[in-house]
């Protein structure tokens, strides 16, 4: 039996393989030319030439920097949207301590890792990809519409990408297993208001 | 290697332009673009759209460069959001690349002609060939296999930026060569269920 090509790409890339794997490898010409030529795309991938960025790229890219999405109205109306916004994540708290099938979350503090009855994590990121694709589902945004139901849309979206940041550069910073889970959960709460202020939105058009 | 391993920007001059400095600003783009480019080129092969992406990679990190905390490298803070805006991307139901984003095997057979790269492999037609076989893998399978072998992501942080397995991540980097090698190897050893069925020898196999 030789060496399946899970086994030498992980030989390949250092990670841990059975000792038998590796004597084989080093034993069985087939195996080791298979894992010579992975070795070889592989640096054949990194030498491919890099395609050039657009020309008149950056002049378009400092425009969209300095130009604000939604100048002035989100001013004016800061204090209706702050209202929504308070709605939005008090309904979402009210949610939380009523629910009797959802279990708390970790505590605030905590670097305490979850507890065994907490949704598991992997719970977490499937609801969240879920409430992603419910959102792509939904019709595109009206040209018009309230400033503060824009304005609401527009910071929870923000958070979200925060989030999202967060959690993708996670390996790199350290979080921990609590830290990960608290912004695994803030995410799906917010997508589930997000999904809902959405709807809202969808139902307010006539207005 | 990445491309973003090399990339130099002084911590003064992130600090400038998250101040608001336009020379700073430009200063980062002119030493991250390339990279950024090549990265979303490999995972977004429709040159339009990886051009779209390319500008909103850039707004992002200037609108939001002064989030950036300084632990870990900059260069590793602006390719996950290049990637991550790559990968939301291919997720998006509307995008048709999703009719063949989670192709699995079994799929038909991979169209392709390599040209004949004769004796030398290192040539301008192999690397023309790479080009085609990896632009013929599915969108998800190609992306998995680039952030792993070329820009060194590991299988967990792959798997995180998807919401998928660990193994998930592990398998689509094993088709992806599966597939490579189909196209690329002009007599492969047959593969049976992603394992060699080459003859084995005598004395250890």
């Amino acid at each position: 039996m030789h060496a399946s090509i899970d086994q030498l790409l992980s030989l390949r890339d250092g990670e841990p393989v059975d000792a038998e794997i590796i004597r084989h490898a080093e034993n069985c010409s087939d195996c080791a030319a298979e894992l010579a030529r992975l070795r070889r795309i592989q640096q054949r991938m990194e030498s491919l030439p890099q395609a050039e960025p657009p020309a008149m790229a950056w002049e378009q890219i400092q425009a969209r920097t300095h130009s604000q999405p939604v100048p002035g109205r989100a001013r004016v109306t800061g204090a209706a949207a702050a209202a929504v916004i308070v709605a939005v994540i008090s309904g979402l708290t009210i949610r939380h301590l009523d629910s009797t099938s959802q279990p708390p979350l970790a505590s605030a503090g905590g670097e305490r890792p979850p507890v065994a009855d907490v949704v598991p994590l992997e719970h977490l990121v499937a609801q969240s990809r879920e409430l992603d694709e419910m959102l792509q589902y939904l019709p595109e945004r009206p040209s018009v519409e309230r400033v503060a139901m824009a304005a609401t849309i527009d910071s929870i979206e923000q958070r979200v990408q925060w989030l999202d940041q967060q959690l993708s550069y996670a390996p790199d910073t350290g979080l921990n297993d609590a830290q990960t889970y608290r912004l695994w959960r803030e995410r799906v709460d917010l997508m589930d208001s997000l999904v809902k202020v959405r709807y809202a939105e969808g139902g307010s058009r006539s207005f | 290697m990445s491309q973003f391993q090399g990339m130099q920007v002084s911590s003064d001059t992130i600090r400038a332009a998250a101040g608001g400095d336009a020379v700073a600003q430009e200063a980062i783009y002119r030493e991250c673009s390339r990279p950024v480019y090549a990265v979303i080129r490999r995972l977004i092969p429709n040159a339009a759209t990886a051009d779209d992406i390319f500008q909103d990679v850039f707004v992002e990190v200037l609108r939001s460069i002064g989030t950036y905390s300084g632990d870990g490298a900059f260069g590793g803070w602006v390719r996950t959001i290049a990637v991550n805006k790559c990968l939301m991307h291919l997720r998006s139901p509307w995008h048709r690349s999703l009719l063949w984003l989670d192709a699995d095997e079994g799929d038909d057979e991979p169209r392709f002609q390599p040209i004949d790269p004769g004796p030398h492999p290192e040539t301008q037609a192999a690397a023309a060939d790479l080009e085609r076989a990896l632009a013929t893998l599915p969108a998800l399978t190609r992306s998995v296999v680039w952030l792993h072998d070329v820009e060194g992501y590991k299988h967990h942080e792959i798997a995180r930026m998807l919401g998928r397995s660990t193994g998930f991540s592990k398998s689509q980097l094993a088709r992806a060569h599966v597939r490579l090698r189909k196209l690329l190897d002009p007599m492969p050893p047959e593969v049976t269920g992603g394992s060699l069925s080459c003859t084995p020898l005598s004395t250890s196999c």
